[in-house]
């Protein structure tokens, strides 16, 4: 796995003349330039950034009430659990918890849509040009007919870095944690990761 | 909301709240050695070779101080070309004058001196520690820097800041690593 340097999601736009203000708001003489400040301040972020990264964990920063669905359900009970929980993916069980698919908006798209592209513009652009608007097809679809199996899953202490670059390799939205019996346990989306970014984690 | 004063605010107050920076590198140490020595090298040279027998020093003790600031610490604001220049000469005119004021009271010219020496290098951003070594040098005497009045402020001390300063300038700039001075103004 190629392992990138991740770019901070939150900016470190500080410039000499915020350290100038923040150096006038301290009483007393700080025996440091406001440009050797910002160099410590610029490394010293990145070393936070670095260190939180690789030791906060997945487990740590899960969403742990998971709504899920299994092979067997329908894609209407699986759309409108979407729906009403304003999700766009679901992990798909078995009996024993374990995680054999993901079910996202993008399966839906590449079903509808034209050639194939998982997006919603494309399945906008296959009704335009009056190919067909609806999903009727799948009214008789199960969820196991056109997940995405075998799923992307992570560990319990797998590191926000290592999720991260999943996310970026994968182009997927959200993944499922698994614990050491491969039993779900919770699930991490891309913003729980830019939550952990801004260093929200206590 | 103040809280009330107390004895354990303030000696909790004492108890320090971080750690000491990093030690430097040995790169670090080395040029630190390197430009004290030659900067030094000029001012204890015209001073035992030419000066002895005359009215005029070259060497006071605040330069030993200075040296540790612009050879050893250069990226502090106390260290930069401003501070040490205009430390110096504002403390030495300082020190010149309370001394006139008070030749006779030498315990209350010391203070004063050195006091107002740091008070005026405040004002002036133009902080240097061994400023107040120079302003209570001119108090202390010896009686060869007494007799030089305000004549002081240029040789010694104006004098041997600026020919420090160029062998800063020179030698600080040397190494990749290191670079001088922060800001001139």
């Amino acid at each position: 796995m190629v392992k990138k340097t991740l770019t901070p999601q939150c900016p470190v736009d500080i410039s000499e003349d915020d350290v100038l203000q923040a150096m006038k708001a301290i009483n007393g003489f700080l025996d440091i330039t406001p440009a050797d400040f910002k160099e410590v301040y610029i490394f010293a972020y990145q070393q936070a950034m670095d260190r939180l990264s690789k030791s906060i964990v997945a487990k740590k920063i899960m969403i742990q009430d998971v709504v899920s669905v299994q092979k067997e359900d329908s894609l209407l009970h699986a759309a409108e659990l979407m729906a009403d929980h304003g999700i766009s993916g679901l992990p798909v069980l078995n009996s024993l918890k374990n995680v054999v698919g993901i079910l996202s908006e993008k399966d839906f798209f590449f079903e509808m849509g034209e050639s194939k592209k998982q997006s919603f513009m494309r399945v906008i652009v296959k009704c335009l040009k009056n190919k067909g608007c609806t999903a009727i097809s799948l009214r008789n679809q199960t969820v196991g007919d056109i997940m995405t199996s075998p799923p992307v899953t992570v560990r319990e202490d797998t590191s926000v870095f290592e999720i991260a670059n999943i996310f970026d390799e994968k182009k997927i939205n959200r993944v499922p944690v698994v614990d050491k019996s491969s039993k779900l346990s919770g699930i991490v989306t891309r913003s729980d990761i830019v939550l952990s970014y801004c260093m929200r984690i206590t | 909301m103040n809280r009330e004063f107390g004895t354990m605010t303030y000696f909790n107050k004492m108890r320090g709240v971080t750690k000491s920076p990093p030690q430097v590198s040995l790169a670090e140490m080395l040029w630190s050695w390197i430009g004290a020595f030659v900067g030094m090298t000029p001012l204890a040279y015209i001073n035992y070779n030419y000066l002895i027998e005359s009215d005029l020093v070259l060497i006071i003790g605040s330069f030993g101080a200075s040296a540790v600031l612009i050879y050893g610490a250069i990226r502090s604001p106390l260290a930069q070309p401003r501070n040490l220049i205009g430390g110096h000469v504002i403390s030495a005119l300082i020190g010149v004058a309370t001394y006139q004021l008070f030749p006779d009271a030498l315990w209350i010219a010391a203070p004063v001196a050195v006091a107002t020496a740091i008070a005026a290098m405040h004002a002036t951003k133009t902080l240097h520690p061994p400023g107040g070594a120079s302003a209570l040098i001119a108090v202390i005497g010896s009686d060869k820097i007494h007799a030089l009045g305000y004549l002081y402020a240029i040789i010694p001390v104006g004098l041997g800041a600026f020919i420090m300063l160029v062998v800063a300038l020179i030698v600080n700039n040397i190494p990749n690593s290191r670079r001088y001075p922060e800001f001139w103004i």
